[in-house]
């Protein structure tokens, strides 16, 4: 049975602005594929999970985890309690 | 191993995407596969009629299902963006996996269908007192085509719809 892996591909797709034809023929997969990572039905090889952190020039930890992500705007300016 | 000009023509065929709306939503892709399986069906046994009957009337029956059959294959086809067809050195890792779970599925299937002719075809034996030489071959042709065609209604059936993407990438 394999673990449910988190990512947050679309967030930082859509910030950078790539298309996922762009991203899909950079890495080297069909375009759907980059859709099924980013609705968390399919898991992605180690290859691909650096090749994909690789053209975002991030971490793979920075795209991929076991733990679900929090909102990036949590993670750079911090939750403040109302 | 590097693609071959043929791989790529085949890659080109199969991500033609002009056809895309007719199976673009899990309904739509049910109805493919239902009138793919209607029109198989139809196809095999007119043709089934035709070689083990005594006419040739039912040879209309087949020249008439094929084309459409042919038009209905090849909308599969595309809606599985080739998954059966292209070379595996063409698809990706997910859709290698896919391939394999589709192939594993329809063999199971199969093997039921199988399973359920061996017996039907037993039962009919005793049932009826009959000859069985004479419904084994058109019961295996029937079995061979289901077969044949069973991993492409299974892969017409898991294709998931693609997400509108609001970067102009086609869907």
């Amino acid at each position: 049975m394999s673990e449910q892996v988190h990512n947050r591909l679309a967030v930082v797709r859509a910030e950078r602005k790539v298309s996922r034809q762009a991203l899909a023929e950079a890495v080297g997969v069909h375009y759907q594929t980059i859709g099924y990572i980013e609705r968390g039905q399919y898991n992605p090889s180690l290859d691909l999970a650096l090749k994909l952190a690789g053209f975002f020039g991030l971490p793979v930890e920075a795209l991929f985890s076991l733990e679900p992500f929090q909102p990036l705007t949590d993670e750079v300016y911090g939750r403040k309690e109302r | 191993m590097t693609a071959t000009r043929y791989d790529r023509r085949m890659y080109v065929v199969m991500n033609d995407r002009r056809a895309a709306a007719a199976y673009a939503t899990v309904p739509r892709r049910r109805l493919l596969v239902g009138a793919h399986i209607a029109l198989t069906l139809t196809g095999v046994g007119a043709w089934i009629g035709t070689v083990f009957g005594t006419g040739f009337g039912l040879l209309v029956v087949v020249a008439a299902v094929l084309l459409p059959w042919m038009v209905l294959t090849g909308m599969l086809n595309g809606s599985t963006r080739g998954l059966l067809e292209l070379r595996g050195r063409m698809l990706d890792e997910r859709q290698l996996i896919e391939r394999d779970r589709v192939r594993a599925l329809a063999h199971r299937i199969t093997l039921w269908l199988l399973l359920a002719g061996a017996f039907g075809l037993g039962a009919y034996g005793v049932l009826t007192d009959a000859p069985l030489r004479t419904a084994v071959t058109p019961v295996l042709v029937g079995v061979l085509v289901v077969h044949w065609m069973m991993p492409l209604w299974v892969a017409g059936l898991r294709v998931q719809d693609d997400p509108a993407d609001d970067l102009g990438d086609e869907s």
